[in-house]
């Protein structure tokens, strides 16, 4: 029985990581919070997640990539999260998977090294339908590829004019798409679309989970040292056990994001449920710990200077994609009552 | 990643597997059965079941043999754990003996304690009490103020203990008593093992809200008890305690897991028959709870996996606590819900739904036993997220 991560995963977390706290930290990311004319794809950090391997984690080593799994990729996601990073990394990676999943030889030839290198930014959607509007994209402005439906099946859409989307989540920026026909996946099917649906799920719950951790962790810190009537607030038993509760939330949407990515990667029985346990589980856990974060800070937690906002209006953006709890719940229960 | 277990572990769960198909009566498992029998007889039976399994091999699962365990794995724990659940055996009528005191007496008895001790508790030769709970000693168990007085070879003991599981049943009590008078709070304790069959101890049955009776009291009335029936150093009881309570982590997650999923599936299949499986809040409560359940297996295998690595889960025992006995309670709460204006019959629509309520009322017990869910908040604050006590 090994369930955790491996030392290679760990140090894979641990590289992704200490990149954004040395390289990219939240001060950082508030300049692109706070530039709302930038495309919300800050250079330096594109070129990093390029060269050092975030964006090639599931493209196949043939193509460039380092061939690894939804258990290293989830392990990304996760240290994204807890950064709150701006960056077309989700959109990139699943435009690949589709490709990789779905793609003739030629698409496989002409885009999964350009997408592992970071040379292209890709897109991911499973809202709207080619020919037409795709609503909302995740970076969709500077995508040069997007993948999105056409009837049951999927298409690569090239050089869509995009019209912003305003959004209060300052690590994204949005657009409507205008999309032609674009260029069918050949292999795509109900099932490579289920298949990637569970992977985007998964790499969301990811990100939420380490934004949920985050946030717990920033105020654990922080009412460790704040003091009100004479003493650190984080004494008091109404935060202790609110916090307490918190972390066990945090680490059972862990779990849960852990298991659900090596369940749909070794196509475990139950990965369905998998999946639905742990978007559920995420997005209730990231809503809350990040409105606690907000008040266990008090005042300062409101305003615009702290970094709480951050966290909060990420996971807000993040709970309801693919499904938000109340949808996984009856997801789980088709699974488990019928 | 890897989910599996070894080959050895596979070959053990099929021993194991045949052996409580040919060795659990068919008549146990019909209805009304077990209801049919006093707790005395309930009791025998399941005593004397547990000791020819000890015989044919199948307890002390991961004991080193030299004490008469299996010398078992971890991983073969967790499998004995579950194929329990699953054959629907009855479980263990030592539980304090078998979880707490035999690996503390592995850990620090003297030789003649481990050749005493181990043996006929692995063979329900003894059932073993646990002393530690008084009236004014509870969540504060360092409150307790059961006393002994040295009187010679032996300590003289008064007080009285509270919840104890088995009170009536039982053989042998390991007792927490105040040896050293006006000692500093969690000083002067020593953990005395006091035989329960002598004048002085008296054990009385405790009722519970839900009619049962596993609980008692004990009252020590100048029981006497040697003073080399001590376990660890006289005067050191606390540290024996700790050493003691520390044995409840890896508890059995995954059993736990089986056998809530299956209730789960009773309580779906009691909202089936009621036609209120397509109840869209119902649903979602349920769900709820299941997810709940599915985290509980992924976090018993997080804790089997640091165990096999040779890690101390140290406080997150208390996270463990947690999570099983609210999800457990969770689950039963939904129950109610199923029922809706007739939470309270005993029957309906043909369903006997007295076992059913059973576990509900249990699940009230869960979150008190072996510390509060407060009592785990608090060391979950203060002990792994290091917030100022």
């Amino acid at each position: 029985m090994f369930f955790a991560l491996t030392e290679d995963q760990r140090e894979f977390d641990a590289a992704v990581r200490s990149y954004l706290a040395e390289r990219f930290d939240l001060d950082a990311v508030r300049g692109v919070v706070e530039d709302t004319a930038g495309d919300g794809n800050p250079a330096s950090l594109w070129k990093a997640a390029g060269e050092q391997g975030w964006l090639a984690v599931l493209v196949p080593e043939e193509h460039d990539g380092l061939g690894l799994g939804l258990v290293e990729a989830q392990v990304i996601a996760r240290a994204l999260g807890a950064g709150v990073a701006p960056l077309p990394w989700r959109g990139t990676v699943l435009a690949a998977e589709a490709i990789r999943l779905a793609g003739s030889d030629e698409q496989q030839g002409a885009w999964l090294p350009r997408l592992a290198a970071g040379a292209a930014v890709g897109a991911f959607t499973l809202r709207g339908e080619a020919p037409g509007t795709l609503p909302a994209v995740e970076h969709g402005g500077i995508a040069d590829v997007v993948v999105a439906r056409s009837g049951d099946g999927l298409v690569l859409v090239e050089g869509a004019t995009g019209t912003p989307r305003g959004s209060f989540d300052g690590t994204v920026r949005l657009a409507d798409l205008d999309a032609d026909a674009g260029t069918a996946l050949p292999g795509a099917s109900a099932d490579v679309v289920a298949q990637l649906t569970a992977r985007a799920t998964v790499l969301v719950a990811a990100d939420l989970v380490g934004i949920a951790r985050e946030a717990i962790t920033r105020t654990v810190a922080y009412d460790r040292e704040r003091e009100q009537f004479g003493v650190p607030v984080g004494s008091f038993q109404a935060i202790k056990h609110a916090l307490a509760d918190l972390h066990v939330n945090v680490t059972m949407a862990e779990h849960a994001a852990l298991y659900a990515a090596h369940a749909v990667d070794a196509g475990l029985d139950g990965a369905d449920l998998a999946v639905a346990v742990a978007k559920a589980k995420a997005s209730d856990v990231a809503l809350d710990a990040t409105a606690a974060m907000i008040q266990y800070h008090g005042g300062i937690g409101y305003t615009w200077e702290h970094v709480t906002h951050f966290f909060y209006k990420r996971a807000k953006r993040l709970a309801g994609q693919f499904g938000g709890a109340e949808a996984q719940r009856e997801r789980i229960a088709e699974l488990t009552i019928g | 990643m890897d989910l599996t277990y070894t080959a050895a572990e596979e070959e053990f769960r099929s021993e194991l597997r045949s052996w409580l198909r040919a060795n659990i009566p068919e008549e146990w498992s019909r209805p009304g059965f077990w209801a049919s029998l006093d707790d005395d007889e309930t009791f025998r039976l399941r005593r004397e079941w547990e000791r020819d399994k000890a015989l044919a091999g199948f307890a002390g699962i991961q004991w080193p043999t030299e004490y008469g365990g299996r010398g078992g794995t971890p991983g073969m724990k967790a499998i004995y754990d579950v194929e329990m659940v699953l054959a629907r055996a009855p479980g263990t009528v030592n539980p304090l003996g078998l979880t707490f005191l035999a690996p503390t007496v592995m850990a620090i008895g003297t030789d003649a304690q481990k050749k005493e001790i181990i043996g006929p508790l692995l063979r329900n030769e003894v059932i073993w009490c646990q002393g530690f709970s008084e009236p004014g000693a509870g969540s504060d168990l360092a409150a307790l103020s059961t006393k002994g007085v040295r009187d010679g070879d032996d300590f003289v003991v008064n007080g009285q203990k509270v919840w104890t599981t088995n009170a009536v049943h039982g053989d042998k009590i390991f007792t927490m008593v105040r040896t050293e008078p006006d000692s500093a709070k969690h000083r002067g304790i020593s953990m005395l093992l006091i035989d329960m069959h002598q004048p002085g101890v008296e054990a009385r049955p405790l009722k519970q809200m839900s009619g049962a009776s596993e609980f008692g009291e004990v009252f020590f009335t100048d029981a006497r008890v040697a003073a080399s029936d001590c376990l660890g150093e006289i005067g050191e009881g606390w540290r024996t305690a700790m050493l003691l309570l520390s044995f409840e982590r890896g508890a059995s997650g995954i059993a736990q897991y089986t056998e809530f999923r299956r209730q789960y599936d009773e309580i779906v299949e009691v909202a089936r028959k009621l036609g209120k499986d397509k109840d869209p809040v119902l649903r979602g409560k349920l769900a709820k709870v299941l997810a709940d359940l599915e985290c509980l297996r992924l976090h018993a295998m997080h804790v089997l996996t640091q165990v096999e690595q040779g890690r101390d889960l140290g406080f997150e025992a208390s996270m463990t606590k947690l999570i099983w006995s609210e999800a457990f309670q969770d689950l039963w709460e939904v129950f109610d819900d199923v029922l809706g204006d007739d939470a309270t019959l005993d029957e309906l629509d043909g369903i006997d739904l007295r076992p059913l309520h059973l576990q509900a009322m249990w699940s009230r017990s869960v979150t008190i036993w072996g510390g509060s869910s407060q009592v785990q908040r608090n060391i979950t604050a203060e002990r792994v997220l290091g917030l100022p006590r």
